[in-house]
């Protein structure tokens, strides 16, 4: 019981990584229908940033410094490279996207240099007894950190003038230009958020552990997670990654080597249980379904 | 109707003209002023920084992890020594009436077998050898090229297979035989009862999971075998199995950041047993990790050679070359990876044939090769083939932070008695 317990709670710390990730991702596809597969690339240059910063001003300070940094790169990206192409078609834009996370990467890569570095972060791998049960600290601070970021967010949708402009832009794009709404403004804050989002994301990944050029990769899991809670739907990515995190760690823990299949399955869970939500609801747990005309 | 079929009968010559004069291009054998033959890589003309003007150049190509690939901290330090190590050759006169040129043609392969053969495609017509090539299952993907054109290699790996070819020019004990002394200097420092091998997949980590295997049946030890992949947020299954399977030791094949996470997150997470790393399994830079402590405590390293501040002529003449870098024994292993490629230049000069050809059969009548003192004076002993010219000494080292190089030093070169007994006759990890 303990182990099932102490299973459940690294699934939902990883989980919150994974949310933040999926926030990102949504946040960008809701206001520009278009999956940007530059997040990755977005994540790692944030979490880089944190290993730099950190031992100059803290870990405190580092993380948000690093994430509005991000954020502003995610913009200078969007304004550039993306804003040019709108109105083309968004899988044009979404290999664009890709390009950008190539280019980022490599400059990134450039700054990690050759040893693994570290966010310096408070928890380490120390953990937090709860009764019986052990929880990392790492653990427990990425749950709080998302908790705490998507209150923020929903916040910010319902009750800022912008949140709302951005909710109308995301509805329909057309009627909100009509009514006023800045959609030029609403792509370039949807862009910057994710950026942010993916930053605080990437630290966490990297709390406890280092960093190297591969973490990118730990980015590449909230793919599933945006297609399981649907592409466009906010709630849909927190418990999406919340699940997929908590079912990647059960599967660690009690069915990880299968005879026929080998090692480490619980690496391809989150396509696994993607690919069952798929076909029993094509656009995902919590997605908007979509009729078309013909 | 005539004057189509005549026009791709034209190209169709044209193309084939082509490809017999790409495949001819650098083919040739001449014969030099002083009688030795040469084709391929080998020209009269000074090297591009050549010491001595009015001696030609031999072109050896580097084929390294230089940017984003996982060992890049390894290979950036490997390929810098290795320039090193020649350019110390040229300085003291060279190999007989040439210099060696390794700056000219390095290539970065990204560990990816595909780029590697790409590179190597790419610089193949302009190289006699390789000084380095980096990566198991990056060499696999040329390794019948090689043999197909005669070009030889002086491998950054260290699997067992090295042995079993004669175009590839290896140093130091093969993966397999560092994990049989692994086991048997364990066995006489904790005396473990169990042994799991965590490794990564393919004849990198197989090998060294195949070694752990061999050594612990020889010494009657249980056996658990885990494969796991790159990338620290897939060590998941791997840490659940140590803590599930409860061995007294965990073999660790995989590069520094994954071995990082699995050591800190077993121990915090109540393991108790012990950790031993075969040689690229380290980065220094994992000391300032979270999982420092438990490595510290728990965490023992093995390597093929002493680590870069050891007494030998070699260590010495490695550091004079190489002044005022950090510390690395990236650096360590690229001088020491170069000292059977000079061998057998010279031996080939000596030979009077400096073409592929020559050079391999150079190679395969080794007998012996100096290491400066870096590895026993048996070691480079090519002519006896695969199993009694395997070198099969073995260091150990724990972290420390006192250390240069992050290291120091537990046990000095040793053949442990099953790495000593064992029998190298097909490259281990066919037997995992």
């Amino acid at each position: 019981m303990t182990e099932l317990i102490e299973s459940l709670l690294r699934g939902l710390g990883t989980g919150s990584v994974y949310a933040l990730l999926a926030l990102g991702f949504v946040i960008i596809y809701k206001a520009t229908r278009v999956i940007s597969f530059a997040q990755p690339a977005f994540m790692l240059a944030g979490v880089v940033a944190v290993t730099y910063l950190s031992p100059a001003v803290g870990f405190w300070a580092a993380v948000p410094l690093a994430a509005a940094g991000t954020g502003l790169l995610a913009l200078g990206v969007e304004r550039t490279a993306v804003r040019p192409m709108v109105g083309r078609p968004a899988f044009v834009v979404a290999i664009i996207t890709l390009g950008v996370d190539v280019a980022v990467r490599v400059v990134v890569n450039a700054f990690i240099g050759l040893d693994v570095r570290h966010v310096g972060d408070p928890w380490q791998l120390r953990t937090l007894p709860l009764g019986p049960v052990q929880m990392q600290q790492r653990h427990a601070a990425a749950v709080v950190a998302a908790a705490l970021l998507v209150a923020a967010l929903f916040a910010f949708f319902r009750f800022t003038r912008t949140g709302l402009a951005m909710r109308a832009a995301a509805l329909d794009q057309e009627a909100a230009l009509a009514h006023g709404v800045s959609v030029g403004a609403v792509f370039a804050i949807s862009w910057a958020l994710a950026g942010g989002l993916a930053a605080v994301a990437g630290t966490f990944a990297a709390a406890g552990g280092s960093v190297d050029g591969g973490l990118w990769l730990v980015a590449l899991t909230a793919l599933p997670v945006i297609i399981l809670g649907g592409l466009d739907s906010l709630p849909g990515a927190v418990i999406g990654g919340l699940a997929v995190g908590v079912l990647q760690e059960l599967v660690a823990t009690y069915a990880n080597d299968v005879a026929w299949l080998g090692g480490n399955i619980s690496v391809i869970t989150p396509y696994v249980l993607m690919l069952v939500v798929l076909l029993v609801r094509p656009y995902g747990l919590f997605g908007t379904r979509e009729v078309e005309r013909v | 109707m005539g004057r189509p079929t005549s026009r791709i009968a034209l190209g169709a010559a044209l193309i084939l003209l082509a490809g017999v004069l790409t495949a001819c291009r650098g083919g040739d054998t001449t014969t030099d002023a002083s009688g030795l033959k040469t084709d391929v890589g080998v020209t009269s003309e000074p090297c591009p920084e050549a010491v001595d003007k009015n001696k030609g150049c031999i072109y050896l190509g580097i084929i390294s992890d230089l940017t984003e690939g996982p060992f890049r901290a390894l290979a950036v330090p490997i390929t810098d020594a290795q320039k090193a190590f020649w350019k110390r050759v040229n300085t003291a006169g060279g190999i007989g009436d040439y210099e060696v040129d390794v700056t000219r043609y390095v290539r970065d392969n990204k560990y990816n077998p595909q780029t590697h053969n790409q590179v190597y495609q790419e610089i193949k017509p302009n190289v006699l050898a390789l000084a380095q090539s980096l990566g198991s299952p990056t060499t696999g993907a040329i390794l019948a090229d090689m043999k197909a054109s005669n070009v030889i290699a002086a491998p950054a790996a260290w699997t067992s297979a090295y042995a079993f070819e004669d175009v590839i020019v290896e140093s130091g004990a093969n993966y397999c035989i560092e994990s049989m002394n692994a086991l048997d200097y364990a066995r006489e420092a904790y005396a473990p009862k169990s042994v799991m091998a965590v490794h990564l997949a393919g004849d990198y980590g197989d090998d060294a999971a195949a070694g752990v295997k061999l050594a612990a049946q020889a010494l009657g030890l249980t056996f658990t075998d885990v494969k796991t992949d790159s990338g620290a947020d897939k060590q998941a299954g791997a840490i659940q199995a140590i803590l599930t399977g409860r061995p007294d030791l965990v073999v660790l094949t995989m590069g520094p950041a994954d071995a990082a996470t699995i050591v800190g997150q077993a121990v915090a997470r109540g393991f108790a047993g012990r950790f031993i790393g075969t040689s690229p399994t380290w980065n220094p830079a994992l000391l300032q990790s979270p999982a420092a402590p438990a490595l510290l405590a728990r965490y023992e390293q093995t390597a093929p050679w002493n680590t870069w501040s050891s007494d030998t002529q070699g260590h010495r003449a490695l550091r004079e070359a190489l002044p005022g870098v950090t510390p690395n024994d990236g650096y360590t292993a690229g001088w020491v990876w170069s000292y059977p490629m000079r061998a057998a230049l010279t031996k080939a000069v000596a030979d009077g044939d400096l073409t592929r050809a020559g050079l391999l059969k150079a190679v395969t009548s080794l007998t012996s090769v100096d290491y400066e003192g870096m590895l026993p004076a048996t070691a480079g002993n090519y002519a006896a083939g695969p199993n009694d010219g395997a070198v099969r000494v073995t260091a150990v080292y724990k972290p420390d932070k006192a250390s240069p190089t992050g290291v120091s030093q537990v046990r000095d070169l040793f053949t442990g008695p099953t790495a000593q007994a064992y029998r190298l006759d097909a490259p281990c990890y066919e037997k995992l």
